[in-house]
């Protein structure tokens, strides 16, 4: 038996009158890559934030690596998101005056001390060897988000979030990253939750979950 | 006012067991024990010795025992910074006790009783009885015993991050202990190591001129001089007891700096690596608190010693005239009574030319006449504390039994008659005498110019 | 390993970043701290200016005879004026100073003839330990004289072609006395053209024992409290006329307080407004690297990590502004004394200290609202782009 990773129940959250996520009972067994699946505010992007640390839950429990998140202060919070999580964003979110190795340290800045060698290491490991000391605007969008998955993998998190993370790729980028990501989910054995409202990148992923209106609608497990 | 007295000291012991626990953790029973003993064997050891050996006797003990702990320092510091850059040195055979419950009691015991016997020195003299020793024993007992619960309870709250390494603990000890004596003026040790400084490089500097057979002052260019002069100054004197008074817990703080951080290279896992790495040097850090903070204290220290708090009896001087033939008289009696055992300060002047003395009772009944000014210092002048003047310039005290008598600090005497009614001066020769005191000191200290 | 220098790095990064931007904030950083320093500058070395011109105009009181005519404008006395030679008893005035307990350095003078070879020479007799600390101006090749020693005026020994080790024979009324000069003195005003002799050995060559013509006086006191000084002692000496020197460092004094006042007027504008033009940018700044916060919060950095980012940027900018503000206020303090005053002014390290703490100060008090808001950014909103 695996041991959960995430356990929710009767999560909720508000903004304001607006409940964009409706009580949700989840349970993620370590290792599984979850695809999370819905409409534009269906709520995939709030339960994400949420099981991520980056926002706090108007109701409900939330565990997350044996943590319980609302118990943490705010710098507690921060430092569980550092230890704990990596994320992947749709728009990448590089910072613009950084080179690739410099965006990578810059997650090591924040977890611990920066380690030029192990970053470069990091950015070799995801194909991008050759680019090194180039800043974001002189990559492209797939070469981009292979550094967004370097340096969410770099502080070794067990737990890996995308937010729509081939939402700007075509399909040619998007097959590479995911398939990067399979490679090195099998090496270093992450929880890979993925919003997404693509089905062909759902499949990628063990189990699917649908939501609608800030509800669990549906679930499917893949086949593999 | 005693006890407002006492407090800095007080406080500065209750620091210093602080430090202790801190510094010999899971011993604090041990530390808290010694240290209270200590503190009263201090205090009631220096009782005793004062009411034993009256005089300075008792005041030069604890300052040796002040003095041989700063050198203590210095030898630790240097032997640490040693071994900082990597090369073994065994700084004494019983290295493995130092962290015994035997080394910590000792440590514990003796830095409490340099402290008590701070401020036993501090006590007013009165009358020994069986009766105030024992009061005076139950007291101490008392307060050592509630400060050192006091810091045992801080030492509880606060984190077991903040850790002490043993150098750490000791320079803080020293610069607490060298705090707390630097306000009792005879137990001072930075005007006398700035003062030592001083004349140590003066007589250097001469010899080596004489030695060199480099021709008298007018030979050489003045501004040759202005550099020759810098030696000479006050201020080769402060700054070079500030160096031998900072160096050791500099040295310690940077042989914390550089220590090793702990290798890492084994752990394959680079966030892994990472995080231990931080945390090494986190806890690094944490040690350099305290060697940091103890620099502040000895800058404390050293300021108390430079611009000390107490105040002098330093009358305004009165000026003076002579008789047609040229002789000072003063009288007695009258507005001021001369023999009442204060400073009583002159001011004499002729022809564009000053003088400034003083007359002063000593305690054995002899009147003294003296300038306002020594054969070796900057003109600066006296002040009367208990039981003695002081130097302004050089911070030198000078027991009221030896004013009078020339040489070194003392104030120069000058020739007087003694009347029945008052004291006769002949004022050219008050006159010279003060020029040429005044000339040979102000020659050496502004260069030679 | 090396988290600071990390920082340092994220900062210079992130300002080289944005050029524009940082080049304004720099200039409008280092115009403010360089008015500010070039004030402190200007105002510091004048009044050490002014401050040596009125000790070398020093001697503010002069004790003259009764029936001497002074020409008070030159701060000296002119001898082609003197008729009648008028003597002050040295006694009398040593008695009368002791007595009014004024506080004062002094320096006795009397001026006479001396006969060499067929010209009279202008004598002065002084105490050389006097002049030396009433007038440290005074320059002086060779040494200062011994007993049976001189030293001369610069103008007079170009004149009469002398140098020091010159011994010459001076002819007075009462005695001739033989002087080997032991050096040349210069001073830029009347003193060029006399001679000078121990007060004493004056004295007795012209047969004047104990007798002044002139005693300069330099009392510290106020401007105001001088005037009640002279009359004071005019009282106690009435043989004598105690006469105010007017210091021609009044005019500079007064000049320097307009300048000071309009400079400060100017630096107190110009520092408001540099401050809230760094804030304006500064919270633009903010505003637009939201997501950039964001994203540094996301990825675990703490509210007070990532302001002490934006706090680094801040300070950075205040210490390289300060820095191009202190050579820039020096400059300009160059420039105001050269033409207002037409002197230099000094060059004051330790201004830079100044100017580094102005423009710091302005930078990070201009920051402040910017960094709260830093401070409370929340990341997903950021990050969503709102």
């Amino acid at each position: 038996m695996v041991s959960a990773i995430i356990e929710t129940s009767g999560l909720t959250r508000n903004y304001g009158d607006i409940c964009a996520l409706k009580p949700i009972d989840l349970i993620v067994p370590e290792g599984e890559w979850l695809s999370v699946m819905g409409h534009s505010g269906s709520g995939k992007s709030t339960l994400m934030n949420l099981v991520g640390g980056l926002d706090r839950p108007s109701n409900g429990s939330l565990r997350v690596g044996g943590e319980d998140l609302l118990a943490l202060s705010e710098d507690g919070l921060a430092r569980f998101r550092r230890e704990f999580v990596g994320i992947i964003f749709q728009q990448h979110h590089l910072v613009p005056y950084l080179t690739a190795v410099e965006n990578v340290m810059l997650a090591q800045y924040f977890h611990s001390v920066p380690d030029e060698a192990e970053a470069r290491s990091a950015l070799e490991r995801v194909g991008l060897g050759h680019r090194l000391k180039n800043r974001p605007g002189e990559l492209s969008g797939g070469e981009q988000q292979r550094v967004c998955i370097a340096r969410a993998i770099i502080n070794s998190p067990k737990l890996l979030l995308g937010d729509e993370p081939t939402g700007n790729l075509d399909h040619k980028s998007t097959v590479m990253v995911m398939e990067l990501l399979k490679e090195l989910r099998a090496e270093e054995r992450f929880t890979v939750i993925m919003v997404t409202h693509n089905q062909e990148v759902a499949a990628w992923g063990d189990r699917t979950i649908y939501l609608d209106d800030g509800v669990l609608v549906r679930e499917e497990r893949m086949k593999s | 006012m005693v006890a407002v007295k006492l407090i800095p000291h007080i406080l500065s012991w209750a620091g210093i067991v602080l430090v202790l626990l801190r510094g010999f953790p899971g011993r604090r029973s041990v530390v808290t024990l010694t240290s209270i003993s200590g503190f009263v064997i201090g205090v009631t050891g220096t009782f005793i010795l004062f009411r034993s050996y009256p005089g300075t006797i008792p005041f030069g003990i604890v300052k040796s025992a002040l003095g041989v702990s700063f050198l203590f320092l210095w030898g630790i510091s240097v032997a640490v910074i040693y071994r900082s850059t990597g090369r073994g040195v065994s700084i004494f055979r019983g290295e493995r006790l130092v962290n015994t419950s035997l080394c910590a009691g000792v440590v514990a015991c003796l830095a409490s009783m340099v402290a008590g016997a701070v401020c036993a020195c501090r006590l007013p003299a009165t009358d020994s009885t069986a009766l105030t020793f024992i009061l005076l024993a139950l007291a101490a007992g008392a307060l050592a015993y509630t400060l050192a619960y006091a810091a045992l309870a801080f030492d509880k709250l606060l984190s077991p991050s903040y850790t002490v390494t043993l150098t750490g603990m000791l320079v803080a000890v020293v610069a607490l202990l060298l705090c707390s004596s630097s306000s009792v003026l005879r137990l001072d040790l930075f005007s006398p190591l700035s003062m030592k400084v001083m004349k140590g490089v003066h007589d250097f500097v001469h010899q080596f001129m004489e030695s060199i057979l480099i021709p008298d002052h007018l030979f050489v260019r003045s501004y040759v001089w202005n550099y020759i002069g810098l030696l000479f100054g006050k201020e080769v004197g402060f700054w070079g007891g500030m160096v031998i008074w900072f160096t050791p817990a500099f040295l310690i703080a940077l042989a914390i700096r550089f220590e090793r951080l702990p290798s890492v290279a084994h752990i394959r896992q680079g966030a892994q690596r990472r995080t231990l790495l931080a945390a090494a040097i986190a806890k690094r850090r944490y040690r350099l608190v305290i060697p940091v903070l103890s620099v502040a204290v000895f800058a404390a220290a050293a300021y108390q010693s430079r611009f000390p708090s107490v105040e002098y009896w330093d009358p305004k001087p009165l000026p003076v005239t002579a008789s047609p033939a040229g002789e000072i008289f003063i009288p007695k009696k009258g507005e001021i009574d001369l023999e009442d055992g204060k400073l009583h300060k002159y001011l004499f002047k002729q022809g564009g030319r000053e003088a400034r003395f003083f007359v002063l009772m000593t305690p054995e009944g002899r009147l003294t006449v003296d300038l306002d000014a020594c054969a070796i210092c900057k003109p600066d002048g006296y002040g009367q504390a208990e039981g003695s003047v002081i130097c302004y310039y050089c911070k030198t005290l000078i027991p009221l039994d030896t004013v009078g008598k020339p040489g070194g600090c003392n104030p120069v005497p000058v020739a007087f008659t003694e009347k029945s009614d008052g004291v006769v001066i002949d004022g050219m020769a008050l006159i010279n005498s003060w020029g040429s005191t005044v000339q040979a000191t102000a020659r050496v200290k502004e260069g030679g110019k | 390993m090396h988290r600071r220098r990390w920082l340092l790095q994220l900062v210079l990064r992130a300002l080289a970043h944005r050029k524009g931007r940082t080049v304004l904030l720099l200039a409008v950083l280092a115009m403010a701290s360089s008015l500010a320093t070039a004030l402190g500058i200007v105002s510091y070395s004048m009044e050490k200016q002014v401050a040596g011109e009125v000790r070398k105009y020093g001697a503010n009181l002069i004790i003259i005879p009764q029936s001497a005519r002074l020409d008070v404008g030159s701060g000296g006395l002119n001898f082609g004026v003197i008729t009648e030679p008028a003597y002050l008893q040295q006694r009398e005035v040593e008695d009368t100073l002791a007595r009014s307990g004024l506080k004062a350095e002094r320096s006795f003078h009397l001026r006479g003839a001396l006969h060499w070879k067929d010209a009279d020479l202008m004598v002065d007799g002084v105490n050389f330990t006097d002049i030396r600390r009433l007038f440290p101006w005074w320059q002086l090749k060779g040494n200062w004289p011994a007993t049976g020693e001189t030293v001369v005026g610069s103008d007079l020994a170009t004149r009469l072609k002398l140098k020091p080790g010159d011994t010459m024979e001076l002819v007075g009324k009462a005695q001739t006395v033989r002087l080997r000069i032991s050096g040349i003195v210069s001073s830029g005003g009347e003193e060029d053209g006399l001679l000078f002799l121990a007060l004493p050995e004056l004295q007795q060559a012209l047969g004047l024992d104990g007798q002044l013509t002139l005693v300069r006086l330099m009392v510290t006191a106020g401007d105001e409290s001088l005037k009640k000084r002279a009359d004071a002692l005019q009282l106690l000496l009435p043989s004598a006329k105690v006469n105010e020197v007017r210091q021609t460092a009044r005019t500079s004094e007064g000049l320097l307080a307009k300048v000071k006042l309009l400079m400060f007027m100017v630096t107190a504008v110009v520092l408001v407004s540099a401050g809230s033009s760094v804030a304006g940018t500064m919270s633009t700044t903010v505003l637009e690297r939201g997501k950039e916060i964001g994203l540094m919060k996301a990825m675990g950095g703490t509210r007070w990590e990532v302001m002490l980012i934006f706090c680094g940027e801040a300070a950075m900018l205040g210490f390289l502004g300060g820095l191009a503000g202190y050579l820039f206020g020096s400059a300009i303090a160059q420039f105001i004394t050269r033409t207002v005053f037409s002197a230099s002014a000094e060059f004051i390290p330790w201004f830079a200290g100044i100017s580094l703490g102005v423009s710091l100060f302005l930078a990070l008090l201009g920051s402040v609202g910017p960094m709260i808001s830093v401070f409370k950014l929340d990341p997903v909103r950021s990050l969503r782009g709102e």
